[in-house]
């Protein structure tokens, strides 16, 4: 490399670390630009740094953050499905009770509410199960119970992941699985899922990347925050 | 090497040095006032001048 590159790279190079301490003054330590962790990327794209921000001064006076609207509780317990055809309703009364939304204290029952609520027979019945595999009735049953919105999508691993990640909870469905299950979190690199008929098609409490490719093309409704 | 770029090389030898103090000034929690962040970073960039608006780490 010619000198006159070598000095423009660190000309470049000391511009981003000033650039980084101003951050660093300013309090703003992680995420997009112009953040600490940002510039650091920018350094050296292969350090991957974990970000940890320090308590702030202005934290300090910040007001303490509102309680979320509507909670979520990834641990609720699912049991497993009577009848063959009734998955997405069984995932559906799984998240509407992770969101303290569903019907009664008995789960059975609240499951047999909830298939009438999807619309039973036109909207599901032993025949098919769910007519709308996009999950539109899940969606709007959820919305009318809980006041949340949702979204949904036909959705790659990645993105489910990682909107699994962002801890609202949701419901899937793969459709050489024919199976619908519901969305708990993320537990290592897989997806953590309330699962109605654990070890169908081998899986349990566990979504990976190979069962996604092998059991989908996957529709999720997820939990907007 | 050309003159211009032995002063090149001569200015950015200053500011890592700058940079450096600036380090240890936040390493030693100050970050405003003399002998601080701020302060080297004002002499690395005198256009920061009026810029910088600090909002530091809190300290127990």
């Amino acid at each position: 490399m010619a000198p006159a590159d070598t000095i423009a790279q660190l000309q470049q190079q000391q511009s981003l670390l000033t650039q980084a301490l101003r951050a660093m003054l300013e309090g703003n330590w992680c995420g997009a630009p112009p953040s600490v962790q940002a510039f650091v990327d920018a350094l050296n794209p292969a350090l991957h740094p974990t970000c940890v921000p320090p308590y702030r001064q202005s934290d300090e006076d910040a007001p303490p953050e509102p309680p979320p609207e509507h909670y979520f509780d990834p641990n609720a317990e699912q049991i497993s499905q009577i009848y063959n055809w009734t998955c997405s309703a069984c995932s559906l009364e799984w998240l509407l009770r992770a969101y303290d939304a569903s019907y009664g204290s008995d789960i059975y029952s609240n499951r047999e509410s909830c298939t009438y609520d999807i619309g039973y027979p036109s909207n599901i019945n032993p025949t098919y199960g769910l007519m709308d595999g996009s999950g539109a009735q899940l969606r709007r049953v959820f919305e009318e119970r809980t006041g949340a919105s949702t979204a949904q999508g036909w959705l790659t691993f990645d993105q489910a992941w990682s909107i699994a990640r962002a801890g609202n909870g949701g419901m899937c469905s793969g459709g050489a699985w024919y199976h619908w299950c519901g969305i708990r979190g993320t537990d290592g690199d897989t997806i953590w899922i309330s699962n109605s008929a654990p070890g169908y098609q081998s899986v349990w409490n566990n979504l990976s990347r190979l069962d996604w490719s092998r059991l989908g093309p996957f529709s999720c409704v997820w939990v907007l925050p | 090497m050309t003159e211009e770029e032995q002063a090149q090389i001569t200015q950015l030898q200053v500011q890592q040095s700058y940079l450096t103090q600036a380090m240890k000034a936040a390493l030693e929690s100050r970050w405003v006032g003399e002998d601080s962040v701020e302060a080297w970073l004002l002499a690395i960039d005198p256009s920061l001048q009026g810029e910088l608006q600090p909002n530091p780490p809190a300290y127990p």
